[in-house]
């Protein structure tokens, strides 16, 4: 069985097997590619088909005599190669045939090949289509999908749904790259992006024959010049290779279009990936609703599903990436199944959704943090001038990584097992005051979405402190319940002290104050261990040590004495007599006397024994 | 050197002087023109007729017109212009000369050996 195709001939009607169809087209068009528009081309094909044409009419009996591939074969034979339609000077070269050879090569297409298929026939239909076996194919796509963590699969799914399947002969000979160009008409109608493509294609048939007809062009003229035959010829000759350098700079605008085609592919197969990855890493988690799914959600003050959001993100960014890579294989790949315009439509659709819903989203969560509001409670410390107060923070194992200060936050149980959001991110500034008591004031400031929101979410940080026998000791953290998200809290904690009083804060306190200056603090984190003594806006230390101008080492040798100060201490020599003063012992000695104090005493020796 | 280019070369030499001696009389389409050419083994494939036809007609030594068919596409039937008659009668000479200068140098060979 056999697949027919009508045609008409010269104005005669037959009916064709396909294969002999195919045939007889890459014959004509061979012939075609032999000559040039100056030597009355079009004429020329007129007249051999119209032979063609009184050729099968005498071979057809009746009206449904199907002309098959003998009857072509046959004809071939009468009519002679396309290199015996070569008349010109060409004739006269040795190697007439290498011109047309080079013409003739024949211009493959992208198919999938069923026929040889492991999974969809992508690999073999690309080793045709590259002129390699599958085999090497097969091993890069194996080698990319597990270079790529998998994501390749994809690109792989998206060859198979766009790359068409070889189905009948005509298709499994182009994917061999066995015909010349076949114009699928009907089926180009239908896609209109198709267009694009055939365009291109077009310019690449055009190019790759006049390429080669320029370069016989060239030659022709060389010759003509040389031999000065007809001056017309010349005239004809030359035109046509001011038309060939126009053709020669659409050839190199034709790779340039391939490169661009490739860079799309590679832009676009990219980002996909790297959405499918992250889709899978960030929406899988909520999707699956493994446990992080709870601290993507409390950072989402406007309470959007976080699986929506990356859903619609993946969405957002991946179609018009899906859409450059499908430009990209288009414009390589000239026969490249539509994805229809439904499927075009709905993407369009799905694309548009996503930002207007992203969009909204986005305002939703920005305006959940439109208010910045805070509460300030103050308490009295019972402080007064020359009292002394020390400063401690208390940790809590129920909540880790709290010892010192973050602005992140965490999620854990509180003592009574229920589920708190908690942070660390708390400060503490210092000022002096000129009250005779301390005042300790604290404030909590909160995000939200209006003011009594924020109000509401500050007032709901939970934080404590204590205070007994001059010493505050202030939680090194709050904790808020979880349904008020996290939405920026914040503490921070105002000492005024009287001036006069003297701090001194714990030195696991010191990540909680900032450097001095900040907020008006006069206390800095360098500060932390030692006693402060407030003063009008200014503090002075009491315990700070002198700072050590200089440090030297010294070591003196004389013929008998000699002189040493370093960090071990000092050692002083002269004749025999000597003295070291280092940490932790006094040694002298002379000719008569040692003497050592250390920590087990002092002692005194005589040597006159 | 192929002798096939050779052989080519010389048969097609005398193409065109053979198409326009088949037209001198009268008018003839392809096919005519095939035949006669075919039945002296001057020509193998038909192929290489068109380019030439449509060479001398385009130099303005052939003209056609044409005309209807009752089995098959219309026919072209080529005829010589008066340039054309010109034409072939200088070919004629040319080619009678040509015949005998190859005559005797030919000849002259056979005697020699």
């Amino acid at each position: 069985m056999n697949k027919t195709v009508n045609i008409n001939l010269a104005g005669i009607f037959f009916h064709i097997d396909e294969d002999a169809y195919l045939k007889l087209q890459r014959y004509l068009e061979a012939i075609k590619r032999s000559f040039t528009d100056s030597q009355g081309r079009s004429e020329i094909i007129a007249d051999i088909e119209a032979r063609i044409a009184e050729l099968f009419n005498e071979r057809v009996q009746h009206d449904k005599q199907v002309i098959r591939l003998k009857e072509v074969d046959e004809i071939i034979t009468i009519m002679g190669q396309p290199e015996d339609y070569l008349v010109d000077d060409e004739i006269f070269e040795d190697e007439p045939k290498a011109s047309y050879k080079k013409q003739s090569s024949p211009s493959k297409k992208l198919f999938r090949d069923t026929d040889n298929s492991y999974i969809s026939g992508v690999s073999s239909g690309l080793g045709h289509y590259l002129g390699i076996d599958a085999v090497w194919v097969r091993l890069l796509w194996i080698i990319l999908t597990i270079g790529s963590g998998g994501s390749f699969i994809f690109i792989y799914i998206l060859f198979w749904i766009l790359v068409p399947e070889a189905k009948t002969t005509a298709e499994k000979l182009m994917m061999t790259g066995e015909p010349v160009n076949i114009s699928n008409i009907e089926k180009k109608i239908k896609d209109g992006f198709d267009n694009v493509s055939d365009t291109v294609s077009d310019v690449a048939k055009n190019v790759k024959e006049s390429v080669s007809g320029a370069a016989k062009n060239v030659s022709d003229a060389a010759k003509n010049v040389d031999v000065k035959k007809q001056a017309g010829s010349i005239k004809s000759s030359s035109k046509t290779f001011f038309d060939t350098i126009g053709d020669i700079i659409l050839f190199f605008f034709k790779i340039f279009a391939k490169f661009i085609g490739v860079f799309l592919m590679f832009i676009g197969a990219v980002t996909l990936i790297a959405l499918i990855i992250s889709l899978f890493s960030v929406g899988a988690v909520n999707i699956l609703n493994i446990p992080g799914i709870e601290y993507a959600n409390i950072v989402n003050a406007a309470n959007t599903p976080i699986w929506l959001v990356s859903l619609l993100t993946f969405f957002a960014v991946g179609i018009p990436f899906f859409f450059l890579f499908y430009l990209g294989l288009k414009i390589l790949v000239t026969n490249l199944k539509s994805i229809g315009n439904i499927a075009k439509f709905t993407l369009l659709g799905v694309w548009l959704i996503s930002v207007i819903m992203l969009t909204v989203f986005g305002i939703r969560e920005a305006s959940e943090h439109a208010f910045d509001e805070r509460v300030i409670e103050k308490h009295e410390l019972n402080i007064s001038a020359n009292d002394t107060l020390n400063i401690k923070m208390v940790n809590n194992d129920l909540y880790k990584n709290t010892r010192y200060h973050r602005s992140s936050f965490k999620m854990g149980n509180n003592e009574n097992g229920e589920r708190v959001i908690y942070s660390s991110d708390l400060a503490i500034i210092v000022k002096s005051t000129s009250d005779s008591l301390a005042t300790l004031s604290i404030e909590k400031s909160a995000d939200g979405r209006s003011f009594e929101k924020a109000i509401e979410r500050a007032r709901n940080i939970d934080y404590l402190y204590s205070f007994e026998n001059n010493t505050l000791l202030l939680d090194s953290y709050f904790t808020t319940a979880v349904e008020n998200k996290y939405s920026d809290q914040e503490i921070r904690l105002t000492l005024y002290l009287p001036e006069g009083s003297v701090l001194k804060s714990h030195p696991n306190s010191s990540s909680f104050f900032y450097s001095r200056g900040y907020n008006g603090s006069i206390v800095s984190y360098k500060d932390a261990n030692h006693y402060l003594k407030i003063l009008d806006g200014d503090i002075e230390c009491l315990d700070c040590p002198e700072e050590e101008k200089f440090e030297v080492d010294v070591d003196i040798k004389g013929d008998d004495s000699s002189l040493k100060i370093n960090k071990e201490g000092v050692e002083v020599k002269a004749d025999s007599s000597s003295l070291t003063i280092k940490r932790n012992n006094i040694k002298g000695s002379t000719e008569s006397v040692n003497v050592s104090l250390d920590s087990t005493g002092l002692s005194v020796k005589s040597k006159d024994d | 050197m192929k002798i096939e280019n050779t052989k080519a070369q010389m048969r097609k030499g005398v193409l065109e002087f053979c198409i326009l001696s088949v037209l001198k009389d009268d008018d003839a389409y392809v096919a005519e023109i095939l035949d006669t050419l075919k039945d002296a083994k001057l020509l193998v494939v038909e192929g290489t007729i068109y380019p030439l036809l449509t060479r001398l007609k385009n130099a303005g030594l052939l003209n056609y017109r044409w005309e209807e068919s009752t089995s098959g596409p219309p026919r072209k039937y080529y005829g010589l212009t008066e340039t054309g008659k010109l034409f072939l009668k200088e070919l004629d000479s040319t080619w009678n000369e040509l015949q005998n200068a190859v005559n005797i140098v030919t000849s002259q060979k056979t005697t020699k050996k």
